[in-house]
């Protein structure tokens, strides 16, 4: 059965991955998310999540962003 | 406008980390030209390179992930590219990590067509299973694609002939990359039409400036204003209304969505990826858990340090060899420091150069100005030198294998509670070696208000030089190793505390946000370092101190010269009767405060001059103050300190104010006066309130 829950991206248990839904951020902070490859539409698996930075794998690569930053990206649990 | 003396001229682009640096040296060789980009203080690199007969002339752009002028380096990137200058852009992908890093190129080629696209790391690329279709991707984007790989050296003619062939127009695209927005399309050639009738930035592209005005984009915007655009903005802002109520979203996402929806559709194309599954390294299992991150880093760390410091000073190394009862290898250390090797060649070098000038019969006062005054202070630059180069390069060893980045990652809770995010470790570890870089190189961080908290605590941080000082005093007025270490412990700890304490009352107080800045940083691969580009890391570090301190420390060292050896009544005989007592005498009051005596304060007062300029100029001052041949040891004994004298006049030496250079960089960062007088008033009273309050209760303690 496909789980198919809204959240943000800083709820995505590690191991799970997501496809991002959206971006709730400023222009200038959306570009640079954008940038790094982080776009609406992407699918994002999440490596680790401490109590410290969420450590993510998009397009690639792997991307450490800080649980306010995530909480800024929605996703679709997938 | 290009410069005639190059046939070609090539902009090289990349992401960070995408292996530029190390490209670009083996490209070039050498690096033929350091600069600075016009009006900023981001490093501009240049090399050259004849092949086929032709001079060509490589530009190093700074590592961006686009160019959309989010950063600083976006915008340089961005206007060298449209200024006419480069024949070529060449824009590297990581061929490790393709469906990201071809995101540049495209967003390159929507501005100019004349790109060449190198995919580096040629030489990984098949062993984490991507396949990468050449000849496809060229097809699809109409540009040359060659893989390369800097550590084989391979692709390195394939990719300078197609530098040529584009250059020489035999392979160059006709016009930019139009790339199908879809619903946005009707909006964007609206924007279009106004650009093309206003003019106002003829330079442009009109369809990418439609792109980027409907986009957002704070530069370009700018320069319309200061063009008198202001009804070409707001038609602008009339068409992106439209949009967001039409559509209903934002433009710059769709518009990045879209972009990166073709670039994927580029890349489900060109790019193969076997699942090979990814060997996890102790650093990448490391990373994972937070208290081993931190453990593991912190380590790191203080080993780096450790080197560092034993071959500066001896410490601490020699002090566990004492406590193991290897005296002989702990007296070895302490003798062949650097800074104790160093010192020695210079006083040599002066003995000589007395004695053969002399021996010409030159005047005795142009013997004394260049053995005291230009060679002691050329020595003293020099001393340095080897100890900050290490610094760097072990510094750059972190960058560079991408350890750097997971140090971030693991001490950003730990920062977070200071206002700062994990970037702010890099610049808080450089001001350990120095703190001229430390401040440049708080443009690590992503928000203006970390920014600028970074710059204005870093420089608590306690450098080299002022180590210098500290071991000087611990060891000449503490007689026990275990109570050296101790004092030396405490300094670094207070120094450190004050500096996160600053930046978290900067950000709650200055700025009222409550909150830690948010923290987004690629985790590169760790990778074996290369030693050119650790090298040209540590010659940039290396470099702010040698240019900025050097020149101010030699002409200093005249001054110094100057104002002990003449005073009112012309040539002194001694030091009591120059300019330098007269200007030490100012602060006479103010150190009897410290219960230090008058005829004593003078030398104390003065040397506090000194070490505004350069802290290591501290010391000097003391022991040239005390006449030739006097050592530091005794220079310093000859103070008559108690202990708490001395341990709080440290805490003063330590946190006044780094050095001249140090508040010339603020100055340069900030660039708002009031900032820069906010750091040096706030370094100025820290350092007073806090060695006065230190030394009353010490004082108060021993009494009672």
């Amino acid at each position: 059965m496909v789980s198919d829950i809204h959240t943000t991206l800083e709820a995505v248990p590690p191991g799970k991955k997501a496809r991002i839904t959206g971006l709730d951020a400023g222009p200038g902070l959306a570009t640079r998310l954008m940038q790094m490859g982080l776009t609406p539409g992407v699918e994002v698996e999440v490596i680790s999540r401490n109590r410290g930075p969420i450590l993510v794998k998009v397009r690639g690569v792997m991307i450490a962003l800080s649980r306010g930053m995530a909480k800024k990206i929605f996703v679709k649990i997938i | 406008m290009g410069d005639k003396k190059y046939n070609i001229i090539v902009a090289v682009a990349g992401n960070p980390n995408v292996g530029k640096s190390t490209l670009f040296n083996i490209l070039t060789g050498k690096i033929a030209h350091v600069a600075n980009w016009p009006g900023v203080t981001v490093e501009r690199k240049e090399g050259e390179k004849v092949y086929k007969g032709r001079k060509i002339r490589f530009v190093d752009l700074p590592g961006t992930y686009g160019i959309s002028a989010t950063s600083l380096e976006e915008v340089i990137a961005r206007e060298y590219i449209i200024s006419g200058e480069p024949d070529v852009v060449l824009v590297l992908v990581d061929g490790t990590a393709p469906e990201r890093t071809l995101y540049l190129p495209v967003q390159i080629l929507e501005l100019t067509p004349n790109v060449v696209i190198a995919i580096t790391k040629s030489d990984l690329i098949h062993r984490v299973g991507i396949h990468i279709h050449v000849d496809k991707l060229e097809e699809i984007l109409k540009v040359p694609v060659v893989e390369v790989s800097a550590i084989h050296g391979s692709g390195l003619r394939e990719l300078l002939d197609a530098i040529i062939a584009v250059a020489e127009g035999r392979r160059r695209r006709k016009e930019t990359l139009k790339i199908d927005y879809g619903g946005l399309e009707p909006f964007i050639s609206e924007i279009e039409k106004i650009v093309r009738k206003s003019e106002i930035l003829s330079e442009y592209p009109p369809r990418w400036l439609a792109i980027r005005l409907l986009e957002g984009d704070p530069r370009l915007e700018d320069i319309i204003r200061s063009r008198d655009g202001e009804d070409l903005l707001k038609n602008v802002r009339r068409v992106v209304e439209a949009v967001r109520r039409g559509i209903g979203k934002e433009p710059v996402e769709l518009i990045t969505t879209a972009r990166f929806n073709y670039v994927d559709s580029v890349a489900r194309e060109v790019v193969v990826r076997i699942r090979i599954e990814e060997k996890e390294g102790i650093f990448e299992k490391m990373v994972k858990h937070e208290v081993i991150s931190i453990f593991v880093s912190s380590l790191l760390l203080i080993s780096v340090f450790s080197i560092i410091f034993t071959l500066n000073s001896g410490f601490p190394l020699n002090l566990i060899f004492r406590l193991l009862g290897w005296m002989s290898i702990a007296e070895m250390l302490e003798t062949y420091s650097i800074i104790g090797l160093m010192n020695e060649l210079f006083n040599l070098l002066a003995g000589f150069l007395t004695q053969y000038l002399t021996e010409l019969n030159t005047p005795s006062w142009l013997v004394s100005l260049l053995a005291d005054g230009v060679i002691s202070g050329v020595g003293s630059i020099l001393s340095f030198l080897p100890l900050i180069i290490l610094t760097f390069f072990l510094l750059s060893l972190l960058e560079d294998s991408g350890i750097a980045a997971r140090l971030a990652y693991s001490f950003n809770s730990l920062l977070n509670k200071f206002g700062l995010s994990g970037r702010a470790i890099y610049p808080l570890v450089i001001s350990l070696g120095c703190n001229v870089p430390g401040v440049l190189s708080s443009r690590a961080a992503l928000e203006e208000e970390e920014r600028v908290q970074i710059i204005i605590s870093t420089p608590f941080v306690p450098c080299q030089a002022r180590l210098i000082v500290i071991l000087a005093f611990i060891t000449t007025y503490f007689s026990s190793s275990i109570i050296q270490a101790l004092v030396m412990f405490v300094i670094y700890l207070i120094a450190l505390a004050i500096a996160m304490l600053t930046s978290l009352i900067i950000r709650r107080v200055l700025y009222g946000k409550s909150e830690p800045p948010l923290f987004l940083l690629e985790i590169p691969p760790i990778h074996k370092p290369s030693l050119k580009v650790v090298w040209w890391l540590t010659w940039d570090y290396s470099k702010h101190f040698l240019k900025k301190a050097g020149l101010i420390i030699l002409s200093l060292s005249i001054a110094t010269w100057f104002l002990l050896n003449y005073g009112p009544m012309g040539f002194a005989t001694s030091p009591k009767d120059s300019f330098a007592a007269i200007i030490g005498k100012i602060l006479t009051p103010f150190l009897s405060l410290y219960g230090i005596s008058q005829e004593k304060a003078w030398m104390i007062g003065f040397a506090l001059f000194q070490g505004l300029i350069a802290k290591e100029g501290l010391i000097e001052s003391i022991a040239m103050l005390q006449g030739e041949g006097t050592s530091i040891k005794g220079a310093l004994l000859a103070l008559e300190l108690t202990p708490v004298q001395a341990f709080s006049l440290l805490l003063l030496f330590t946190l006044y104010v780094p050095c001249i250079p140090t508040i010339a960089s603020i100055k340069q960062e900030v660039s708002e006066n009031k900032l820069v007088l906010i750091a040096v008033g706030l370094m100025l009273s820290i350092a007073i309130f806090l060695s006065l309050l230190v030394s009353t209760l010490l004082l108060w303690l021993w009494a009672g």
